[in-house]
This record gives C-alpha cells, sequence and structure tokens, in this order.
C-alpha cells in the first residue's frame, strides 16, 4: 500500500558469545519463574505412576496391561508410563528442579552471610515517612531515652546499633531468611539421601514355612534386589527360625469389615551371627526386628498345605509344606506341586487352596473365609516333561507346554477335592496324594537402607527451616529521640518497617510505645 | 467386640449434628442477604446506635492477614495508636452490618458451634466404642475431617468476625457428613494389622488438621476471586459481596491458612514416609497415596513460589492454591475407591 517505506534500521544487539549464552542459561534456569514452571510439570509428570501400573512396584501388573491393551501399552511402555520415577522426562524435571535449587541457595547464602554480620542501617532522618510509626513522650533525658529504647528492643531479640547520639536501629528475623536456605538445602539432602539408599542399600524376599529356618545368604533369598554399589558378597549373616505364624481375622462384625484381618504376628527364633546367643521375638506389621544392621519385616503370609506323594509301592517321592500364594481378601490360594521323582514320568498338581471352602463349586473352588475354617485342596493332574527346555519358571505355577492333564473315564479333566487327613488314589498305578496338615508361611523382608538416617534428619531440617522460613518477620525498628522544651522529657519517635505484609508489626510498636511510656 | 450401644449414640449425634448444620447454614445464607445494600439500608437507622461495636468488628477482620502474630480480639485494637501515613491503607473500612444481621450471623455461628460439638461427641464415642484412634477408614476420616474443619472455622469465626464465611464452609462440610454417612459408611470395628501404630495418631491427625485449614483456605480463596473481580469490574446492582472485607485482606487470609496447611502438610509427608518405614519396610515406594501426597505438596509449594514471586498476580497464585485443594479432594476420593495401592483403609469393598 504505502509506496514509500522508511529505510529500516536493523535494531542493534549486542552479540551474545558462548559465555554469555551460558549466563543466560544459568540466569533462566535459576529464576524463580523456571523454579515455577518445573514445579507444576513435576506434579503433572507425577500423576501417570499413580495411574498406571509400575514395574517397581508389581511388574507381573504391568505385563497384564501391556498384553490387554495391544495397541496403547507398548508405546506407554516405550515413553517410560511404566517407570515413571525413572524415566527421562521425570528424572529431567527433577534434576532440572535440583539445579535450579542450588542455583538459588548458593548466592542467597552468600548474600545472607553478608547480611547475618552487617549492622542494621542508619536510621532514616523522617520516621513518620515508614509503613507505621508511634510517638510518645519519654520521661527522662534524651541519652537514658535511647537507652531504655535499645534495651526494650534487645528484650524483644532485635538486633540493636546505635548509629548517632540520638538515634537507634534495630533489625530482627534474620531466622526468616536462615530457615528459608535450611529447607532448600534440607530438600537437596533428601534427594542425596534416596540416592545413597539407592546405590547401597538393598532388599531380599523369602518364603519361610512354619518350622522351617532361614540363613541369609544371597542364594537362599526367594528374590534378591541390590543397589547399584552393594556388595552381595557381604551379607549379614544371621539366621531365623519361625516357630509360628498367627493371624486373626474379623468374625464379630458383618457388612465390608467381615473378615477384615485383625493381626498377624510371626513367633521366630533369631540369630545374629552364625554360633550366636538365639534370641526369641515377635515380627508384625509396624513392628520390624533389626538382626545385624538388617531390618526384617512381616510384609506378607498365607497357607503351606503339607503334601505327601507315594507311588505305588507306598514309598514317599515328595512331602513337604508347600506355599499356595493368596489372590484375594479371602485367600483363595494357588500353587503347584513339582513331583519330579515320579517313575516313568513327572507328575505334577496345580489348583487351590481354600482355607474355608464353600462346598458346592458354584462358582468354581472359592474361599468364604480368610482362616482356616474349613480347610481343601482342589488340584488338577498333570504328567510329562516338568521343566521343558529348562526354562526359568515360578514355583506357583506349571508350565504346562510339555504336560498332558489326566481324565476321568468319561474324558472331563480329573479334580481331587482333599480335606487334611485324606488321600486320594490317582489312576492306573501311579500313587497316592495325602494332604496331611495346614500349616502358615510368613513372607519376611530384609532390608538395609543406609541413606535412611540422613534423609530423615534433611526431612526434619526441611521442616522446621520450611516452618522458620514461613512464620518468622523480618522487622526494622528505628528509634529517634528529640528532647522537648522540658528538659525530663524526650520526645521519642518510634518507626517499623516489614519486609513483606506484616500484620503483627503494629502491635509490636504499640508494645513499645506502652513500655517506654511507663518509664522507669 | 464394639459396643453396639456407644456406635448408636454416635451415629445419633452424626444425624444431630448434620441437622443443625443445615439450619444454621441457612441462617448463614440469610446473614449474606441481610448483608445486602438494600437490607443494609433499611436497617440503617439502628446501625448508628452500633457504630462503636462494629468498628471493633471491622479492625478484627482487617487484621486477618496471617495465622501468627495477631492480637487478640479482646486486647485494645493497635489501629488507634498507630498511624499508617505514606502507604495506602491496608483494609480500608468494612461496611459496617446492621444489627439485624450481626444477630442472624450470631445466631449462625451459634449454631456451627453447636453442630461442632456434636460432631466432636459423635467422633469421641465411635473412638470409644471400638477403643482406638476413631480415623481408620475413609467414613471416619471424614468425619473426622469434617469435625476439625468446623472446629476451626468456628474458633476463627468467633476471633476474625467471619460469618460471612459460613456459607461457604459449613455447606461443603455439610456435603463431606452426608457423602460419609450415606456411601462411605463402615461399620465399627477393630483396626487392620498395618493400622496398629502410634503413627496413626501422628500421621492421620495432622492429615486431617492440613485438610482441615485447606478446606477454609479453599473457600477464602473462592471469596476472594469473585470480590476481586467484582472491585475491578463494579457491578450495577450491589449486593453482599461489596461488604466483605477488600480482596487485598481476602487474599492475605487465604495466603494465611494455605501456609499453615502447607507446613501441616509437609509434615504429614515426612510423617507418613517414617510410618512407612516402619510398616511396608521402604519410607517412599511410590505408593499411589503417597503420589498424590506428594503432588499436593507440589502444587502448594508452587503456591507459596508464586505469591512470593513478584512478577505473579494474587489471583494467578491463588488458582494454584485451588488447583491444590483439587487433588486434596481426588487423593482422598478417586485414589482411596479407583487405585489399588499400599493405602488400602477406606474400609469399603
Amino acid at each position: 500500500m504505502a509506496t514509500q517505506t522508511p529505510p529500516r534500521t536493523p535494531v542493534t544487539q549486542p552479540r551474545l558469545g558462548p559465555v554469555g549464552w551460558a549466563r543466560w542459561a544459568w540466569r533462566s534456569l535459576t529464576s524463580m519463574r523456571t523454579a515455577l514452571f518445573l514445579l507444576l510439570l513435576l506434579s503433572i509428570a507425577a500423576v501417570p505412576g499413580s495411574i498406571f501400573p509400575q514395574r517397581s512396584i508389581d511388574a507381573a501388573k504391568v505385563a497384564d496391561f501391556i498384553a490387554s491393551n495391544l495397541t496403547t501399552g507398548p508405546w506407554l511402555d516405550r515413553l517410560g508410563f511404566f517407570e515413571v520415577y525413572s524415566s527421562v522426562w521425570f528424572s529431567a524435571i527433577y534434576l532440572l528442579l535440583v539445579i535450579s535449587l542450588v542455583g538459588c541457595i548458593v548466592p542467597r547464602s552468600r548474600m545472607h552471610w553478608h547480611t547475618l554480620r552487617a549492622k542494621p542501617p542508619r536510621a532514616p532522618r523522617n520516621l513518620s515517612r515508614l509503613d507505621q510509626h508511634v510517638e510518645l513522650s519519654y520521661a527522662g533525658d534524651v541519652d537514658s531515652a535511647r537507652a531504655a529504647a535499645a534495651e526494650a528492643l534487645r528484650g524483644r531479640r532485635f538486633r540493636v546499633v546505635s548509629h548517632d547520639d540520638e538515634s537507634v536501629s534495630a533489625e530482627s528475623g534474620y531466622l526468616r531468611e536462615t530457615g528459608n536456605l535450611v529447607f532448600h538445602t534440607g530438600l537437596c539432602v533428601v534427594i542425596i539421601g534416596v540416592a545413597v539408599g539407592h546405590l547401597f542399600g538393598w532388599r531380599g524376599d523369602v518364603i519361610l514355612t512354619e518350622g522351617d529356618t532361614f540363613s541369609s545368604t544371597l542364594s537362599s533369598y526367594d528374590s534378591f534386589l541390590p543397589g547399584a554399589m552393594t556388595d552381595p558378597e557381604k551379607l549379614p549373616p544371621f539366621a531365623i527360625d519361625l516357630r509360628s505364624m498367627n493371624a486373626t481375622f474379623e468374625d464379630q462384625v458383618g457388612g465390608a469389615q467381615f473378615g477384615a484381618p485383625r493381626s498377624f504376628t510371626a513367633d521366630v527364633t533369631t540369630t545374629e551371627q552364625p554360633g550366636g546367643p538365639s534370641t526369641q521375638s515377635e515380627i508384625s506389621p509396624n513392628h520390624p526386628v533389626t538382626l545385624d544392621g538388617a531390618d526384617v519385616f512381616l510384609l506378607g503370609n498365607g497357607y503351606a498345605p503339607v503334601v505327601t506323594v507315594r507311588d505305588a509301592s507306598g514309598a514317599v517321592l515328595y512331602q513337604q509344606a508347600t506355599p499356595f500364594l493368596a489372590q484375594d481378601n479371602v485367600y483363595t490360594s494357588v500353587g503347584a506341586i513339582k513331583v519330579g521323582a515320579a517313575r516313568p514320568t513327572a507328575l505334577a498338581f496345580s489348583g487351590f487352596f481354600l482355607p474355608t471352602a464353600e462346598p458346592t463349586y458354584a462358582n468354581g473352588p472359592t474361599s468364604i473365609f480368610p482362616d482356616d475354617r474349613n480347610p481343601e485342596l482342589a488340584l488338577s493332574v498333570w504328567e510329562g516333561d516338568l521343566f521343558p527346555a529348562n526354562r526359568p519358571q515360578s514355583v506357583y505355577t506349571l508350565d504346562t507346554t510339555n504336560l498332558t492333564q489326566l481324565t476321568k473315564a468319561d474324558g472331563t479333566p480329573l479334580l481331587i477335592r482333599l480335606q487334611p487327613g485324606q488321600t486320594f488314589q490317582l489312576p492306573d498305578g501311579r500313587g497316592s496324594i495325602s494332604f496331611d496338615k495346614v500349616d502358615r508361611f510368613a513372607g519376611l523382608s530384609a532390608r538395609v537402607d543406609p541413606g535412611k538416617e540422613l534423609t530423615l534428619v534433611a526431612a526434619i531440617a526441611t521442616i522446621l527451616g520450611l516452618m522458620a522460613s514461613l512464620l518468622v518477620r523480618r522487622r526494622r525498628i528505628f528509634v529517634r529521640v528529640r528532647p522537648t522544651d522540658d528538659p525530663s522529657r524526650t520526645l521519642v519517635t518510634i518507626g517499623g518497617l516489614a519486609r513483606t505484609s506484616d500484620p503483627g508489626l503494629g502491635a509490636v510498636l504499640a508494645g513499645l510505645r506502652t513500655e517506654l511510656s511507663k518509664g522507669r | 467386640m464394639p459396643s453396639a450401644e456407644l456406635v448408636g449414640y454416635s451415629n445419633l449425634a452424626l444425624y444431630s449434628a448434620m441437622a443443625v448444620f443445615t439450619v444454621s447454614m441457612l441462617i448463614f445464607a440469610a446473614y449474606l442477604a441481610a448483608l445486602g445494600p438494600v437490607a443494609a439500608e433499611r436497617g440503617s437507622k439502628r446501625r448508628s446506635r452500633e457504630l462503636v461495636a462494629a468498628g471493633n468488628a471491622s479492625v478484627g477482620s482487617a487484621s486477618a492477614g496471617s495465622a501468627s502474630a495477631r492480637t487478640p480480639a479482646d486486647a485494645p485494637p493497635p489501629a488507634d495508636a498507630v498511624q499508617a501515613e505514606g502507604v495506602p491503607a491496608s483494609d480500608p473500612p468494612v461496611g459496617e452490618p446492621s444489627a439485624r444481621a450481626r444477630k442472624t450471623g450470631n445466631i449462625a455461628l451459634y449454631l456451627a458451634w453447636l453442630g461442632t460439638l456434636l460432631l466432636v461427641a459423635s467422633v469421641v464415642m465411635r473412638g470409644l466404642a471400638v477403643m482406638r484412634p476413631p480415623w481408620g477408614n475413609m467414613f471416619e476420616f471424614a468425619t473426622a475431617g469434617a469435625a476439625a474443619a468446623s472446629l476451626a472455622y468456628c474458633l476463627l469465626a468467633r476471633r476474625r468476625h467471619w460469618e460471612w464465611l459460613g456459607l461457604f464452609v459449613i455447606g461443603p462440610i455439610l456435603l463431606t457428613l452426608g457423602l460419609a454417612m450415606f456411601a462411605f459408611y463402615t461399620e465399627a470395628a477393630e483396626l487392620m494389622p498395618a493400622l496398629k501404630s502410634v503413627w496413626l495418631v501422628i500421621h492421620v491427625v495432622v492429615a486431617i488438621l492440613a485438610v482441615a485449614v485447606f478446606t477454609i483456605g479453599f473457600s477464602m480463596g473462592i471469596v476472594y476471586l469473585v470480590k476481586r473481580r467484582r472491585e475491578e469490574h463494579p457491578p450495577a446492582r450491589r449486593n453482599f459481596v461489596e461488604t466483605l472485607p477488600p480482596a487485598a485482606s481476602l487474599e492475605r487470609a487465604a495466603y494465611g491458612l494455605n501456609m499453615v496447611g502447607f507446613i501441616l502438610w509437609t509434615f504429614t509427608l515426612v510423617a507418613g514416609a517414617i510410618w512407612a518405614q516402619k510398616a511396608w519396610s521402604a519410607y517412599w515406594t511410590w505408593d499411589p497415596k503417597e503420589v498424590w501426597t506428594f503432588v499436593i505438596w507440589v502444587v502448594y509449594a508452587a503456591y507459596m513460589h508464586a505469591r512470593a514471586t513478584a512478577g505473579w498476580e494474587p489471583r494467578k497464585a491463588t488458582w494454584i492454591a485451588l488447583a491444590g485443594y483439587v487433588c486434596v479432594l481426588l487423593n482422598f476420593t478417586v485414589v482411596n475407591l479407583l487405585f489399588t495401592g499400599l493405602h488400602s483403609y477406606s474400609g469399603l469393598k
């Protein structure tokens, strides 16, 4: 449109060298605005970990989720949604936050260090220009008024200095910034404590049936999760003998509370060192025992039916308490009995243990109460190759690829129902299976976290620092004294300056006024 | 075996509290209506007689800035001893309510006190019936939380003349109690083993207090946003909002509450981690409840930072605090009922 365009003069901008850019990046990263943005981002990024199953908590659930969401599952997996808290994006956010935090703490600490050693500044000439001020007439001369004002301020824990003969400067609330720095430093130390725990700590889980003894060595744990820097050859060599595992369940109150757990107690005999003295103690939820630096927790329990399998001649092929894992709140439990010693082919049983069996099996084998009121085993029978290609498999399930299921004469699968004391004769001279009695097992977890004390101390410091930084008020109070016509009276002006919104400042000034008006 | 008789009395007290709160809420609404300028003009003749007392009332709500360091209401107000000059007066005087309006507000607050006492009695009787801290499942947590919120409100309202906030606090409390009684009700019973710990008292009590304070802070935040909007765009028809304290003072009150809530929440988080170390063998396992406790903490931390940042206006910061409270609500409802984790204590099936 316009025929004449004024010639454009390019805006001259300073050219940023690499150092300039680095400084710009550092400034942007450590600004409050960025910290705020990162905080909000962190809160949003943490949420998926509560929605999707997490591998660190329940790997089986993750596998189930991927299997039932064939399109989205693998993508979510690739993007780290099943390991949110160790994913690249989550780590990136909190590492940037830590850098931003350090970039905030360091300069502010330096500044606060100077403030702490500095004297309160000179009193302004005209105190009536301050946020709030009061005036009073003091019964005494100028020097005594000044001394009294300084004394009153010291009594209120102000740092007090007189720059000249007619004024007093006072400041309080240094703890506010100290608390702020302690809070933010504490957060960094918490993260260090967590990292120490992850690097040097370990966790070992074991299922122990009643009457069994467990010695802590690497191979004796059912699962062992070492930290990156853990030496698994140097585990504390304690031993635990499970004398009995006791559980009680709600049977007095109806509704949703019926069958809820009421107490779990593992009676154990422990030794800290091989050959050392043994101690009888109890492990229950909230009450772990500490053995040679490792805390041992009772994290699970269940039933381990004692089963005996004999061959046709009556020779015992298998006899042991076999843990079955509870699947629900009423302890409908699944497990497998693998009899590799059976000839000509190996035998296996898989199925359910029901502590209180619903007798009709109308909905399949189910338990109706978690305590062992009417225990029953419901098993199917298999024969063939138990360990095809020596693939790793769970002790609680069968790999049925090379197994065939035994059937009844009419071709339907053979189902064995056994109560304690009962024996079932297997068809065609394969021998027999007996259900001898019900034992319980305890799921114990040994854990060492060398970072937890550091984390705890840092967390407590964080709370204290936070309280100081939010509840302490930073105040400056200035006093000017002026002689009046009456030599026995002095005009005292007190002015207050608040650094942040401070509704209590007026009360402090009023209190000072009252105290000084009384005179001595 | 819990005492059925005590449980009955406890539930009766709970129903009574709900009835009393309902009446209290209606009268709080009537109080707000009476605050409106039209009603105020009608009562203006009577008002002149009451001016001295009303002046005191405005000082009380004007110093509502923070939860710390304040003068008791009965102490001589410092405002007359301190001359504020050079800066805009922190709180211009609030329109004084008419005598009738104040009477209405007093009745509503007395009823709120009565409801609170009934509710506290209900919680205490439930505790005596089961001989344990009465906050072991969702129903009990909701009831105890409502009791803490109403108690906190009543105490604050008496000291600072916050009758105008009553409708916005007692309303949500009533809603919570209704949900607790009709959706979350759980039979009185013993605790599950994981909850039998002294940390049930420390961790959960502080969590209840934090939620109570956050609730009042949330209501205050909403009132602030409304007031602020009407201050920016004065409406043609004035109503009770115009008689509330100025937006800046409401914002400071909301900040004070959220700040106290944030400190309590930090304590809740740390105490929960210590308990988790005892009960579950690790102080932090990213259990859904832990995740959301952390999310709430981070959101309120963002609020504290936003408010401390010069470039952010308080209105935007308040929105972050409101988002934080929405997370509190999600943490109590969705996380308890839909997410499976170690914190499975709802007591519901």
